[in-house]
């Protein structure tokens, strides 16, 4: 009943394209994160499920009823804005009732969903307010309240957190997650905000460049990124990257970085024993590198430039062979700048990736990202 | 191979394509027809008066201009008495204006929009009110006290006045002109070694001055047009307007539509010098 | 808007420096508005020598009573107090002189400083030596009486023929003071009062209050004012100008603001074009109107070349009171509405384009939108723009003298300048500037009033 079916849509300002032939599909009360850095196209295309920003190819579906191009109140549709947009000649309550009201509901009607609304924003005794007397954080919870008291089909958030402090954020963050499991409506929600969108979504969809990367669930798009870029740009450190070459030899194919080699996976032998002679990019998390202090004969040996104590792990980085690469530790282990590390590197923590097209090397019967 | 809309859809965007296009559409027409409006008047009067004088007394009026173009009524409205001088009255006037005014009002701005102290709601809620003071009221009793001091019918007297009804306008606009200007490029200045009036004059001034000279135009013009007080302050040492007024009954056509075009030129020659700043000028110098 | 930190001032050290930098400021602007307007109040409604006041006793300055200009007097003592010269206004300094007579002989006497044509002084300044002045008119050729004492009502010692010499030995000054009684604004008042601010009969025991020495307030210009025979006329055509004008020009300048906003493209131009009204002079607008209007101008022209009219038709004489105004309403909107429209479009500047999306998201059509989001967001920059316009409009003046020439049609303005220039009475000028400004400050009130609502709005 409200699933959003996004067909081939596609969307250009002048020459230049920020929607590029985008498919998607969000099940009912699914929350779907739109993830991307600015430009990427994941606001151009909530604004065109939306009906701000008509798409200019393709077909926008919202339980089953096509809406490509109709006008955004004829959607059934409900919106939280980047900068809030509420009224400001309006007090709390009128602005929360101004969707019901221009729908012309009954009256008490209206007064009962605003209460609600208000309660679960936890704003129900600012009613009379204006908005010029309120702070930021109540002023994102007048805009959320407005947005469920409309009980839409289909919520879109366009960043909703990110005019938020840091502190407030993470407060919100929460809050708004439970907000939304209890109320159940299907959610688009943007951000840029990889923390965010792993915290809040149920899938992420994470889009550069106009185009959809990849559909998966944090924790598949976090383990299994399906190329470089998203590897890169999810998690923090991002996931460190290496140039290895691969050699294939009697006892198997390996991967060698600078003198020190790697075995890859068993299940991943097959589709690297085809780049043999070749380069291969290594993707591995600061996290699920293995460091020793002294040396073995299946670590590689690297030179500390950097200790960061972050309180929970200390953050090293670490050159070897031309490589700078970031290593997480327990904050116990003893490292220290300009000393010594050995680092393992557990051949299924290991993301293969094809040199030139970035795009993630899966063993031939692992599942495939949805795309 | 893309994915087709419903017939339904595709309705639907036709009718949305062609209501788009038909508000356009109205929307040029009113723009059109209304600087047609605008410019209309404008363009007869012109006409009018680059002709020559025989040419205007002719009835009906030719519409299209410069047949014969001719210098001649413009002419005859610059020899006629009082008008020479007036013209230079007011450009004296102006200008006297245009400097006092600026250097009064460019402290007071610079002040409203750095500082904030107590009396500063104050000083721009009065600012504002005084700025929509009815200038007849004022030009009666000024002409009092101009005679008893001895100072009456003076351009400097006159410039003085002038220079009071277009202050508030002023000190909001240059105010606003500096409050656009962030003032961490001052402490940025002051940090690499300048003093502060240094750095106000190497770092701010660069900046502010287009702002200020549009200010200053618009004081010019504003000076230059003023009817009222000019015809009330001044008696021989009429500025252009106030001789122009004064003269208006026995005026022949020839003067009357000269001198009106004279007067306009500046207007319209001005409007298009600070177009650009003309939202900053009246929006923010609003309440 | 503002990008820039305030700089506070600090508690400890007072900074002085923004008050010294609005001080030229403020003492211009509490010079050229507060001053003129004590003194326009003190023109329309005060009468500097209204009342004479009433002393105890000659020269004493504390008043026990006042009389009315004008009012007649019974006069009941008569004294002569002495004044030390420096006091004096010239007027009560005698002379006591020597001279020789008609006859030959020598004569001494007080005489009037007026009568005597000062030749020498001395090193000080003081008068030493004079000629008795001629009389002239109908007691020309008769002598000047010399007095025993240096009173007019003094004894008389001798004469000097005109143009005879007399050498000043002494001078002195005094005033004249008389003890009067009179009733007047229904009391009954007595007391010393100058000479000079009186009109003593031949008789001496009557007279009038001429010249006051105390201002009151009077309503005497407002009256004349309102008697004036032009008063109503300029008092009516003025609100109905701007009842006519005002609301058209609203509703045209929201026009070309939306249309300025609206995104077509050249917008920038329309915006140039709507706004070169705004720097045009009144008179200029007002002469080329009245090129269109005038009997041989380019409506009549317009109309005849289509062979809608024969001849052509007067707009602008005595006989075609209304279409003058038409003429002046039509001139004013053309000009005065780009004010209107500068601070509209700054308003609908200022409205976020997320809020109007909000709005239409949310259900609101356009009509909607316009209705409960663009205006009420927009009363500000309205009540603003009504202010300024109204306050403007009462004082419209060129426009309508270019067109009308001010006796068939007048305005407040007119009438101010009128009052002031033709007939020299600067309490009448005064007195209509101060209705005009009366007008505009209750029409600021009446909009701050009635156009209210999106005060919340200003975050």
């Amino acid at each position: 009943m409200s699933e959003i079916r996004i067909e081939g849509v596609t969307k250009h300002f002048g020459d230049f394209v920020a929607v590029k032939d985008v498919s998607l599909v969000v099940a009912e009360h699914e929350f779907m994160v739109l993830l991307g850095p600015s430009g990427c196209g994941k606001t151009t295309l909530l604004r065109a499920i939306a009906g701000l920003g008509m798409a200019d190819e393709g077909r926008i579906s919202i339980g089953g009823r096509d809406v490509t191009y109709l006008p955004p109140r004829e959607r059934h549709i409900s919106m939280v804005f980047q900068s809030y947009a509420i009224f400001p000649h309006m007090n709390v309550f009128d602005n929360i009732a101004f969707g019901l009201r221009m729908r012309k509901e009954d009256k008490t009607e209206i007064e009962e969903r605003v209460r609600l609304a208000a309660e679960l924003l936890h704003i129900e005794g600012m009613l009379d307010r204006y908005p010029s007397k309120m702070s930021g954080g109540q002023r994102q919870r007048v805009a959320v309240a407005r947005a469920i008291a409309m009980q839409a089909q289909v919520l879109l958030m366009d960043e909703p957190l990110s005019n938020l402090d840091a502190l407030l954020r993470l407060e919100m963050r929460a809050e708004l997650k439970q907000l939304l499991a209890k109320i159940g409506t299907t959610t688009v929600y943007v951000t840029h905000d990889q923390v965010e969108a792993m915290s809040m979504g149920d899938r992420i969809a994470v889009m550069h460049g106009g185009t959809i990367q990849q559909v998966d669930s944090p924790t598949e798009v976090y383990d299994f990124p399906a190329n470089a870029f998203i590897g890169g740009f999810i998690g923090n450190p991002p996931m460190n990257f290496l140039m290895g070459q691969v050699r294939r030899g009697p006892g198997g194919t390996t991967v060698r970085l600078g003198e020190f080699d790697v075995a890859p996976a068993a299940e991943m032998q097959q589709v690297l024993s085809k780049y043999d002679g070749k380069p291969v990019v290594l993707g591995i998390r600061a996290e699920n590198l293995e460091t020793l202090n002294e040396q073995a004969p299946d670590a590689l040996m690297a030179d500390v430039l950097v200790v960061e104590p972050l309180g929970a792990q200390n953050l090293l980085t670490v050159a070897f062979g031309g490589h700078k690469i970031k290593v997480a530790t327990h904050p116990a282990f003893p490292a220290s700048a300009g000393g010594r590390v050995w680092l393992r590197l557990p051949s299924d923590s290991i993301r293969w990736m094809d040199p030139d097209t970035k795009q993630a090397l899966r063993p031939s019967d692992h599942r495939e990202a949805a795309r | 191979m893309s994915v087709r809309v419903s017939d339904e859809m595709e309705r639907v965007r036709a009718r949305a394509k062609r209501r788009l296009a038909i508000r356009r559409a109205l929307s040029y027409l009113v723009a059109i027809v209304l600087s047609l409006w605008i410019l209309l008047p404008i363009w007869l009067i012109a006409s009018t008066a680059l002709t020559t004088p025989e040419a205007m007394r002719h009835f009906p009026k030719g519409v299209l201009p410069f047949i014969p173009f001719s210098f001649d009524t413009m002419r005859f409205f610059l020899d006629s008495h009082g008008i020479l001088p007036g013209l230079v009255n007011s450009v004296v006037v102006a200008l006297m204006t245009l400097g006092l005014s600026t250097l009064i009002a460019a402290p007071a701005g610079y002040a409203l929009s750095r500082y904030s102290f107590r009396g500063r709601e104050t000083f721009r809620l009065s600012i504002l009110a005084v700025r929509a003071f009815p200038v007849v009221i004022l030009s009666i009793p000024l002409a009092f006290t101009f005679i008893s001091l001895g100072i009456f019918d003076s351009i400097p007297s006159l410039a003085l006045m002038h220079t009071a009804l277009t202050l508030p306008t002023t000190v909001l606009v240059i105010g606003s002109v500096f409050a656009g200007i962030p003032y961490e490029l001052e402490e940025a200045a002051q940090v690499f070694g300048c003093t502060p009036l240094q750095a106000f004059r190497t770092v701010v001034m660069p900046l502010a001055l287009p702002g200020i000279a549009a200010a200053g135009l618009f004081t010019f013009v504003m000076s230059w047009n003023e009817v009222f007080a000019a015809t009330v302050l001044t008696v021989k040492n009429r500025t252009l307007p106030a001789q122009v007024l004064v003269s208006l009954r026995e005026a022949s056509d020839a003067y009357k539509f000269a001198g009106g075009f004279f007067m306009l030129v500046p207007s319209v020659i001005f409007i298009v010098i600070i177009r650009k700043y003309l939202f900053n000028m009246w929006g923010q110098a609003s309440k | 808007m503002s990008v820039s930190p305030l700089r506070a001032s600090g508690r400890r050290s007072f900074k002085w420096t923004p008050y010294l930098l609005i001080a030229p400021a403020l003492l211009y602007l509490l010079l050229f508005f507060a001053w003129p307007m004590t003194q326009a109040i003190q023109l329309a409604a005060w009468e500097k020598h209204g009342l004479l006041s009433l002393r105890d006793s000659p020269g004493e300055e504390g008043s026990v009573g006042t009389i009315e200009q004008g009012t007649s007097i019974s006069v009941m003592e008569r004294r002569v107090v002495p004044l030390p010269v420096e006091e004096s206004d010239g007027s009560d300094i005698w002379f006591f002189v020597e001279g020789k007579d008609e006859g030959g002989g020598e004569v001494r006497g007080w005489l009037p400083e007026s009568r005597v044509r000062i030749r020498e002084t001395d090193s000080s300044g003081t008068p030493v030596l004079g000629t008795v002045r001629p009389r002239l008119g109908a007691s020309a050729g008769q002598g000047t009486v010399l007095h025993e004492r240096p009173d007019e009502l003094g004894e008389p010692v001798g004469e000097l023929s005109a143009r005879a010499e007399a050498t000043i030995l002494r001078r002195c000054s005094q005033e004249v003071w008389y003890r009067v009684e009179g009733t007047s604004g229904g009391k009954t008042a007595s007391g010393w009062a100058r000479g000079r601010n009186l009109q003593v009969y031949a008789d001496g025991d009557s007279g009038r209050v001429g010249i006051g020495d105390t201002g009151r307030f009077t309503l005497l210009h407002i009256h004349r004012m309102l008697k004036d025979r032009f008063f109503r006329s300029a008092l009516w055509t003025t609100f109905l100008l701007m009842l006519l004008i005002i609301p058209v020009q609203l509703v045209l300048a929201i026009v070309m603001a939306l249309v300025i906003q609206s995104r077509i493209r050249f917008s920038l131009v329309f915006l140039a074009i709507f706004a070169i009204p705004l720097a045009a002079s009144d008179l200029a607008v007002g002469i080329v109107w009245s090129s269109i209007f005038t009997q041989n101008g380019f409506l009549n022209s317009l109309l005849y070349s289509l062979g809608l009219i024969s001849s052509p038709q007067p707009y602008l004489t005595a006989a075609t009171r209304h279409w003058i105004l038409v003429a002046v309403w039509i001139a004013e909107v053309w000009r005065a509405t780009s004010l209107v429209m500068v601070i509209i479009v700054s308003g609908l500047q200022a409205i976020s384009q997320e809020v109007l999306e909000a709005a239409e998201l949310f259900g609101a059509t356009l009509w909607q939108r316009v209705r409960y989001v663009i205006l009420p967001l927009l009363k500000p920059s309205i009540q603003v723009a009504l202010i300024l316009r109204t306050i403007l409009a009462l004082q419209v003046f060129a426009v309508v003298i270019a067109l009308g020439g001010g006796d068939v049609v007048t305005v407040l303005a007119n009438e101010t300048y009128r009052q002031y220039y033709a007939l020299r009475n600067m309490n009448a000028a005064a007195a209509y500037s101060g209705l005009i400004l009366l007008l505009s400050m209750v029409s600021a009130v009446f909009y701050l009033r009635t156009v209210r609502g999106g005060e919340e709005a200003i975050s």
